[in-house]
Formats: structure tokens, C-alpha cells, sequence
């Protein structure tokens, strides 16, 4: 028993030393520049691949090892310091929520070029000897490559402590931390101590990536998964705190460890459950302090107009044409057109959260994805009709959302997207892993929509029906005194409470509301498609939902109803016209960020109203 | 060595300062005087870069500073010394002091710890301890001294013994008139002349966003309609 | 009558008190104005009354009732209308659903999801605009006003909530000097004509000796004098404190 103890008590602080030079970086990066660096992941990645090219180039010795660690640490970090230069520096001013989607665009960028260079295979790296090496601690054996972490992370953690204690450069970093502005009246250039910490915090992700080798493989998947990882640790510890990234790293670890050998499987819900539980004690984490002021201030929001009768006129004639649609148009366009209408609805319902409810959301495919196993668990485990599926899907997700809500409405920011994109990773790995329930890896297929409804066009109709009925519905509200008072909280808090306005009771309705109408969008998607992959929750899904409200306009009522659209057609143009989707996307979303900053139908609006 | 022509600024959409206009001469000390809310504060921070002008032009010495961003202007020479402090908590004495270290300035005698500590020697007992544990008249001698680090020729200094015991204002003088010893001008915003008459050699008095008098603190004592006016009730 | 009564307010934030037992009272239809110099707890003041920040110690009633420590929200719904000193409008808004949606906040209409809000109280949020001189700019985005006009829009937002209290944080700040006045004037005909009691801060001594009926001085954290403008004129203590001709 002790030995059991032991074991597991080692197995979690050697997690712990890894997430801790996994998330090390990401808090260092936020704390001096406010910004989530969501190419975090993306680094740890090159990491692991650099480390792999290096390491295996040097003689196959401790010190080979070491020193391949240590240059890819190097370069990981150049690449960070020219991310920095080339695409951070013109973003620092902007809201949140674009630094997040830049950051993601290069994420994407990224593993389209990892891919390319080293191919879509893992890559495990040869073990010699040395880190095959075990000792012997009771009955147990022990790798010896896991002990060295558990003396690594510690060390890094003091090396950082020293340099951010001793050294000018460290001593001007934490009064940037503190008070940017008033560094600046003293003489000192932030841009280039920006680029040194960006630099710095890249190189540890990189670092750890080249350490993560010899227990793992180096995967084209490892990005996305360890920046949720990263984010929890973060958030958990306090964002910007590097002691809070130790203690959550150490706190997730050891949880991990003895909960995997108590309960299994209970990980996800621990994690969960760590995190749920901080935030609720304490909002900005276990070490955090409320943040000051943000550098990205807000853009002063567009003024909203009616429709004009212009706007009226073409809405009515794109209603027409799509009800005549199934007259013209052959089997595939028609289910093309379906999923255009689904994502339709899906926009148009994190646009409620994100535009007038002024919450942004990363991780909004966790409702459409609880959408879809809702009524694909009742079409097949009850059996239940078409309709009563879809109810059902749409409630499971508003339940869950409504829940949820209860916990992040009164977060803020930053906050609440990584909480959010948090949440949508627990959804998606609880469903990779509860397989008995959700099928797993492989889903559950054969959800078939009834025999009258089957054939491309009778299921058109339906989707036509609801989802845009569904999407005016929502923009009814919108206009409706609820839609009013959720902007009114969004513009000027302060003025909205004292006008009487209860702002959280305002957001956790929108929130829950745009939870269940992802929901039934999801659970649309399922009867459309026939079956339900966990890559419904996954981050794509959620980025490409904010992707389509971008690309509409965020400050705009028609929005997501041209971003959905226009996406949907992109989207499916670009699969079929180049196998470097991800390349060309992530170039996209950077462009966007940078040039056209309020969506298709705000630039069309300006240019109407100018 | 600072001229000052036309200067509007603005917070958002709000216009503080209203074609605000004056200059000071070379090693000479200026108080700005004025009620809360007259753009005292405003002036200072517009000339420091942390509220950029609108409009209107700041010459400092041989260069138009207006609308360069803080750490170019800080860089020409001039010191700014906020009302709120604004020193970094968590850092140690000795450690804010080091925020602050500029290369030397030809022409000045650089300030270096122990120079400073000898003009301020509240500091010298406190060196490692974390500026946020300090009293206020000592964290307001700290911000003093970690703006001297940067050796500027201008120093600009807001509302020095605001919440201050009157002790520790009148070693705030005391310093004020050793920096003018060195050649050091300062620009001073504070609310009662009582300080200006100690120290300063020219007073400059703001009332809704402009400069509306100035004078000698001589010529404002017998100016008794300017005094009720602008500074009393 | 008295309408709002602070008996004996204090604050502390750790360690510093911010507020040390401080007693006014404002009469309906009395325009009161609380000054000091900087830090002197006015603002401090002011969130207590609006319910922002909670008292360490005594009571605040309205009308005789005791609203200590309740949240904005229902500080509002008792009565009391508030506008900022950094103005606080929805920017997203038309000058005229600012009001309208201040007034479906009031009549407690804002859980509807169905009927557009376009058409609510369109006709009172009007009235209203035209009682303060701005019905012309009904249908400007709020974004884009003058900043004399966006601190009337604030009041009318805030007179929305038919308040009988009106607490005003700096009014006339950042405005142009010509129209201070006007505003100040505005302030004081609707405290003549709707009975409403208005607190309010102020740097610019003009509009406060021009406008108040009695005037609070604070001083680090302490009611030094309360009197009518002539007695604070001549109080030597607050000259003492303005004028900083101590030691």
C-alpha cells in the first residue's frame, strides 16, 4: 500500500513538472503583455517536433539529450520573438477577443506546416538506455527519465524565480507587470522587453515540448489538447501569477494521479470540478489578482438600426430563394445548403452571447455538440421520435448551459472565454472517453430522420423551417426590451445598474438561450448527417462558429446570417479547391484580424452610413 | 527649456485643457496652482505623453516632444512624478530605485542609490523592503528619488504633499530646493500656495482647463482678487 | 420634508478610513452640493449613497426607510437616479432608446422577449427629451453627441427612472465653460418643478455657489462645515482647508 502511494504520489509530480513547463510560459507571456497566447500549444508542439529532429541528431547520450532540449528551446524561442515582432506587436490594442483569434490562426497555420515538413505520422523518439532506465521503489518500478522531471520542474521554476529576482531585465518585467504606463515615464521601451518575454515564454514551451518526448509521442493533435491543459493551470493558478501555475500544476497532478488510480476516468470531472471550485472561491485564481486596467480597450460598440427597407427587400427575396431552392437545385447542393443553414443558426446563436450579450465565447461547440448527443441518445437508447429528439437535444443543452452559466456570467473577458473553451475540452474528452455512452472515438451512427423525411429535400424543408425560424426567434429578442437591456448591460454596466437592471440575471438568460439554440442546431446536424462524432465539441467547431460571427459583423444585427453563409460557402470551396485548408485559413483569420477588423456586414454598414 | 503653445487635450470625447500656454527658463522652478478639476494634473501627464495632446505644441529644449509616446519623452530628459505614485508595491526599495536608472546626462552630476539615499535618508533603512509597506510620505520620497535615477533636467511633480503630514511636506521641500541646487528645474502642480511660496520662482494658475494668472508668488500675495478668485471659495 | 437622511456613514478600506462619521440630510426640492478637496471622500460618499460600496458603519434612509447596503438595482427602484462623473450612456443606442429603455427598466418590462421595444414608452422617452432641450437629437446614435449633450442625455436617463433623488457626480466636468450654466440652471428648474432632491459634486465653485441651496464641505473623510453658500463663504476653517494656509 505504501508503495501504491509512492508510486502514485511520483506519477503526479512528474505530470505536475510537465504541466508546469507546459503552462509556465503562457503565465509569464499574459502576465507582462496581457495577452492569451492560444499558439501557446502550437509551441510546445515545435517543440516536441524540433526537440524530435534534434535529439535524434545527437549522439544518443544524457548530454546529447540535453543539449537537443536546450537548442530547441532556443529556436522555439526565435520563432516566438519574430511571432511577436511580426503579428503581436499591431495587436496589443485590440480587444481580447482578436488577440485569441490571431494567436489561434497561427496555432492553425502551424500544424499545417508541421505537417508538411514532418509528416502526419507520430513520432516517438528511440529510447537508448538512459531514458528507458527504471528504479526500483518498492515492488514497483519507476522510470528514472520521470524522476529527472520531478528535479526539472522545480529547477526551471527557481531559474525563473532568480532571473525575475535578480537581474535588471527581470526587475523591469515585473514593473510591467505592475504598471506599464509608468515604466513608459521612466524611459523604458516596452516593445523590446515584449518581445524578450514573448521570447522567453515561447522557449519554455518549446523546452517543454522537447521534455514531453521520451514519455509520449509528438503528435500533429498535441497543440490543441496541451493549450487546454495550459489554460486550465493558468486559470486555476491565477492568470500572469508563475507560483499560481506551480501550485494549479502541482494541484492538477497529484488530483490526476491518485484520482486515475482511485476512481477511473474521474479525471475530466476532477478537472472540472478544480476549476469550477476555484472560480468560485476565487474568481481570478488561486495566486491572481484582479486584473487592472486591460491594454485592449474595448471598441466603442455600433450603433444599432432597424433594418432598412432595402435590407427588408433582399432578406425577403434570400427567404424566397431558398424555399425554392429544392426546385432548382440537385442533392449535393441541397445538403451543402442544409449545413449552411444549421451553421446559420449556430452563428446566430453565439452571436447572442458574443454581439449584444458582450460574452465571448471559445468553446460554444460544447451546446451544439450536447445538442447533438442529446438527441441522438434519445432517437437511439429511448427511441424517441424526430421531434422529441430534437427537444431533447435542445434542452440537454440548455441545461447544461443554464448551469454552467450560473458559474462564468459574472466572469468577464479573457476569463470567460478560456473558461469556456476549458469546458468545451472536458465535453469532448468526456465523450472520447465515456465510450459505452457516447461510442467514443467512433461515435453513434444511424440516426436516421423518419422515412417522410428522408431524401435530400424533405429534410431541407425542416432545417429551413427551424433553423431560420430558430435564428428570428433570436433576433426577435434581440429587438424585444430583453435585447435591449442585455446591450444596455454590455455598453455601460454601471449605468445599467443603476437604472435598475439586473446584469447577471440578464447574461445568464442569454447564455442559456444561445446554449439552447446551439443545441438544437447540433441536434439538427446529427439527423443531417446520420451520426455524432465527439469532433462536434471540438475546438474547430467552436472557432468556426466565431469565425462566421466575425466575418459578419459582431457589432451587426444581420451578422451571422451573412457570415454563416459566406463561411459555409468558403469553407466548402476551399476543401475542395487545396488540401492546405488550415494554411489558408489561419493566413485568412490573421488578414481579417488585421484589416478588417468589423466583419463583412460592419464594413457594408460604414460604407452605407459614411 | 520648456515652451508650451496652445495645448488642448482631451479625455474620450471630454476637453480638459483649453489652449493652455506658458514656458519655464532653465534651472528654475514653476508651480502650477489651481482647485481640484482645474487640469492640473492633466497638463502634466499631456507634456509626460501618458494623455497626448490633441492639438498645440511642446517644445523641450532643442525638441517638439507633443505627441511622442512616454518613454521618447522620458528619454529627452524629462521626469514626470505622479499624484497616485504609482510605485511598484512589490518591488523592494532598492529595486523601484532601479526601474528608474537612465545612462547620465552631460552636463548633471548622475544620481546614483547612494546619492539619492544621502538627500532622501528615510530610504537608506528601508532598502529591501517592498515599496507597498512603506508610508505614504515615504513611498512619495521613493517615487521622487526613482524618477532622479533617470538624471532628468525637468521634473515634473504632482501634487507632492498631497495626504502628506506636515513634516514630511517640508522634507519634500527641502529636496525640491537641493534639486534646484543642481540645476534641475520643476514643474509643481498643487492645489494651496502654501507650498509655492516656499519654493517656487514663478506661479502659473489653472482655473476649467486653462492658465488664467502668472506671476511671481510675490505679485500673486498682493493680488488678493486673483487669490479669492481663483483659489479660495 | 426630509427625504434622504446619512446618519453617521463611515467606510473604511483596510486599514484607511475613508469616511468618518458623517450626518447630512437633503430635503426634497433641495439642491444640495458636497465638495472638498481631493481624496477627501466625496466619491466614497456618493457609492455608498448609490449602493456601489457597502458602509462599516451607520445608516442611510429614504424617506424614513432604511436602504443601508442594498445593490444598485434596488437603490434605483427606491427612488434614486444617479449620473456619472465619466458619462456612462449606451453607446449602442439611439439618444432616444436610451431613454426608452431606462423607462421599460422602471415599469419593470424588461423580461419580454417578443413585442419590438422600438415602440415602448416612445412617446414619454420624447416628452422627456423635449422637457430637456434635446428632442432634435432623438434619433443621433448616443456615441456621437457633444459632450454637453451626452451629460443632459445621462439626465434624462436618470430622471427616466421618475426618481426622487437624484445623486450627480460631477455634472458639469468636461464640459465648455458656457455650458455649465445652462446645465446647472436646468438642474435647478426640475428640482423646483418635480420636488426632486439633488445631491451633487462639483470642482467648478461657480456652479456650486450659482446652483446649491446648501453646501457640504468634506475633508479627509470629515463633515467640516454644512451650511448656506454665504456661511461656507465665511467659515473659516473650510478657507483653511482650501487655501492650505496651514503650518
Amino acid at each position: 500500500m505504501h508503495g501504491f502511494l509512492l508510486t502514485q504520489l511520483l506519477t503526479g509530480l512528474a505530470s505536475a513538472a510537465q504541466l508546469f513547463l507546459l503552462a509556465a510560459g503562457l503565465t509569464v507571456i499574459f502576465g507582462v503583455t496581457r495577452v492569451v497566447n492560444f499558439a501557446h500549444g502550437a509551441l510546445y508542439m515545435l517543440g516536441a517536433y524540433l526537440g524530435y529532429s534534434l535529439i535524434t541528431r545527437a549522439p544518443p547520450t544524457p548530454l546529447g539529450f540535453a543539449l537537443g532540449a536546450l537548442a530547441t528551446a532556443g529556436a522555439v524561442a526565435a520563432l516566438g520573438a519574430a511571432l511577436e515582432i511580426g503579428l503581436l506587436r499591431r495587436l496589443y490594442r485590440a480587444p481580447e477577443l482578436f488577440q485569441l483569434l490571431a494567436t489561434f490562426a497561427v496555432a492553425l497555420m502551424a500544424e499545417d506546416l508541421t505537417q508538411r515538413l514532418w509528416g502526419a505520422e507520430d513520432l516517438a523518439l528511440p529510447r537508448p538506455g538512459f531514458l528507458a532506465a527504471a528504479v526500483r521503489i518498492g515492488a514497483a518500478r519507476f522510470p528514472l527519465y520521470d524522476l529527472v522531471l520531478i528535479g526539472l520542474g522545480p529547477a526551471v521554476y527557481l531559474a525563473l524565480l532568480a532571473l525575475f529576482r535578480t537581474t535588471r531585465w527581470g526587475v523591469l518585467v515585473r514593473a510591467a507587470t505592475a504598471d506599464r504606463d509608468m515604466l513608459a515615464c521612466l524611459g523604458v521601451d516596452q516593445r523590446w522587453l515584449f518581445t524578450a518575454v514573448f521570447a522567453l515564454g515561447a522557449g519554455l514551451a518549446g523546452l517543454g515540448g522537447a521534455l514531453s518526448l521520451p514519455d509520449a509521442t509528438a503528435t500533429l493533435q498535441m497543440g490543441f489538447s496541451s493549450v487546454t491543459d495550459a489554460f486550465v493551470v493558468v486559470v486555476v493558478g491565477g492568470l500572469g501569477s508563475l507560483s499560481g501555475a506551480a501550485l494549479a500544476s502541482l494541484l492538477i497532478g497529484l488530483l490526476q494521479a491518485f484520482g486515475i488510480a482511485l476512481v477511473p476516468r474521474s479525471t475530466l470531472v476532477l478537472v472540472f470540478v478544480v476549476m469550477a471550485a476555484t472560480l468560485m472561491l476565487r474568481p481570478h485564481g488561486l495566486l491572481g489578482r484582479a486584473p487592472g486596467e486591460t491594454g485592449g480597450a474595448a471598441a466603442a460598440p455600433d450603433l444599432i438600426r432597424p433594418a432598412t427597407p432595402a435590407l427588408r427587400a433582399l432578406a425577403l427575396v434570400a427567404l424566397l430563394a431558398a424555399i425554392a431552392l429544392p426546385f432548382l437545385a440537385g442533392p449535393f447542393l441541397l445538403s451543402v445548403a442544409t449545413e449552411a443553414l444549421i451553421a446559420l443558426l449556430f452563428a446566430a446563436s453565439l452571436h447572442l452571447m458574443m454581439g449584444p450579450g458582450g460574452m465571448a465565447s471559445f468553446g460554444h461547440a460544447a451546446w451544439f455538440g450536447l445538442g447533438a448527443y442529446g438527441a441522438a441518445l434519445a432517437a437511439l437508447a429511448l427511441r424517441a421520435p424526430l421531434p422529441l429528439a430534437l427537444v431533447m437535444g435542445m434542452l440537454l443543452a440548455g441545461a447544461v448551459a443554464a448551469l454552467f452559466g450560473l458559474v462564468v456570467v459574472r466572469l468577464a473577458g479573457v476569463y470567460l472565454a478560456m473558461l469556456t473553451l476549458a469546458f468545451a475540452q472536458i465535453v469532448w474528452a468526456g465523450a472520447m472517453q465515456f465510450e459505452e455512452i457516447s461510442g467514443g472515438d467512433n461515435g453513434l451512427l444511424g440516426v436516421w430522420p423518419p422515412r417522410w423525411l428522408q431524401g435530400p429535400i424533405g429534410f431541407y424543408v425542416l432545417a429551413l423551417a427551424l433553423c431560420v425560424g430558430g435564428a428570428l426567434v433570436l433576433r426577435r429578442a434581440l429587438q424585444a426590451p430583453f435585447g435591449y437591456a442585455l446591450r444596455g448591460a454590455r455598453d455601460a454596466p454601471q449605468r445599467a445598474a443603476a437604472i435598475g437592471l439586473d446584469i447577471a440575471r440578464l447574461r445568464w438568460a442569454a447564455f442559456t438561450l444561445a446554449g439552447a439554440a446551439a443545441g438544437l442546431a447540433g441536434a439538427l446536424y446529427v439527423f443531417a448527417k446520420g451520426s455524432v462524432f465527439p469532433t462536434y465539441l471540438g475546438l474547430g467547431r467552436s472557432v468556426d462558429a466565431l469565425l462566421m460571427v466575425l466575418l459578419g459583423g459582431v457589432g451587426t444585427m444581420s451578422g451571422p446570417f451573412v457570415g454563416a453563409l459566406v463561411y459555409t460557402g468558403l469553407y466548402d470551396a476551399l476543401l475542395l479547391a487545396t488540401d492546405a485548408w488550415r494554411l489558408v485559413l489561419g493566413a485568412a483569420i490573421v488578414a481579417m484580424v488585421l484589416l478588417f477588423p468589423d466583419g463583412i456586414a460592419g464594413a457594408v454598414a460604414r460604407r452605407v452610413r459614411a | 527649456m520648456l515652451q508650451v503653445e496652445r495645448l488642448c487635450s482631451f479625455y474620450g470625447r471630454a476637453q480638459i485643457l483649453h489652449d493652455v500656454g506658458f514656458a519655464i527658463a532653465p534651472g528654475s522652478v514653476a508651480v502650477l496652482l489651481g482647485r481640484n478639476g482645474a487640469g492640473k494634473s492633466t497638463v502634466l501627464k499631456s507634456l509626460i505623453g501618458l494623455v497626448p495632446p490633441q492639438t498645440g505644441r511642446i517644445r523641450f529644449e532643442t525638441a517638439d516632444i507633443a505627441g511622442l509616446p512616454p518613454h521618447r519623452i522620458a528619454r529627452t530628459g524629462i521626469g514626470y512624478v505622479p499624484e497616485e505614485r504609482r510605485i511598484f508595491a512589490e518591488l523592494t526599495v532598492a529595486e523601484n530605485l532601479e526601474t528608474g536608472r537612465r545612462p547620465p546626462r552631460p552636463g548633471l552630476a548622475p544620481w546614483t542609490a547612494a546619492r539619492l539615499f544621502a538627500l532622501f535618508p528615510a530610504l537608506a533603512e528601508l532598502r529591501r523592503r517592498p515599496a507597498g509597506r512603506m508610508s505614504g510620505g515615504e513611498q512619495q520620497m521613493l517615487a521622487i528619488a526613482r524618477t532622479l535615477m533617470g538624471n532628468p533636467r525637468l521634473v515634473l511633480l504632482d501634487e507632492p504633499g498631497e495626504g502628506l503630514a506636515p513634516l514630511m511636506v517640508r522634507q519634500i521641500e527641502v529636496a525640491v530646493r537641493a534639486l534646484r541646487e543642481e540645476g534641475v528645474s520643476l514643474l509643481i502642480a498643487e492645489q494651496g500656495p502654501a507650498f509655492a511660496r516656499a519654493v517656487a520662482d514663478q506661479v502659473l494658475v489653472m482655473e476649467k482647463g486653462a492658465v488664467v494668472w502668472s506671476g511671481t508668488h510675490a505679485a500673486l500675495d498682493a493680488d488678493a482678487p486673483a487669490r479669492r478668485r481663483y483659489l479660495a471659495l | 420634508m426630509t427625504l434622504l437622511a446619512a446618519e453617521h456613514l463611515s467606510r473604511r478600506f483596510g486599514g484607511v478610513t475613508a469616511l468618518r462619521d458623517v450626518s447630512f440630510a437633503v430635503a426634497a426640492g433641495e439642491v444640495v452640493a458636497l465638495i472638498g478637496p481631493n481624496g477627501a471622500g466625496k466619491s466614497t460618499c456618493f457609492n455608498l449613497l448609490s449602493g456601489q460600496l457597502r458602509p462599516s458603519g451607520g445608516r442611510i434612509r429614504l424617506d424614513g426607510r432604511d436602504i443601508t447596503g442594498l445593490d444598485p438595482p434596488s437603490i434605483c427602484r427606491r427612488g434614486v437616479g444617479r449620473s456619472f462623473q465619466i458619462t456612462a450612456t449606451f453607446a449602442s443606442m439611439t439618444v432616444r432608446e436610451n431613454v426608452q429603455l431606462a423607462l421599460l427598466a422602471h415599469h419593470r418590462q424588461i423580461w419580454r422577449f417578443w413585442r419590438p421595444a422600438a415602440a415602448a414608452f416612445r412617446a414619454e422617452a420624447q416628452a422627456l427629451l423635449a422637457e430637456l432641450g434635446m428632442d432634435a437629437e432623438a434619433d443621433r446614435a448616443a456615441a456621437v453627441l457633444a459632450y454637453g449633450d451626452l451629460k443632459r442625455l445621462e439626465l434624462a436617463v436618470a430622471l427616466a427612472g421618475a426618481p426622487r433623488l437624484l445623486l450627480m457626480d460631477e455634472p458639469t466636468a468636461g464640459m465648455a465653460p458656457g455650458e455649465r450654466g445652462a446645465l446647472m440652471a436646468l438642474i435647478r428648474r426640475l428640482a423646483g418643478e418635480r420636488g426632486l432632491g439633488v445631491l451633487f459634486t462639483e470642482h467648478d465653485m461657480d456652479a456650486v455657489f450659482g446652483t446649491a441651496d446648501r453646501i457640504l464641505v468634506l475633508a479627509r473623510g470629515a463633515l467640516i462645515a454644512a451650511g448656506r453658500p454665504e456661511e461656507i463663504r465665511a467659515d473659516a476653517e473650510v478657507q483653511r482647508v482650501y487655501l492650505g494656509v496651514e503650518g
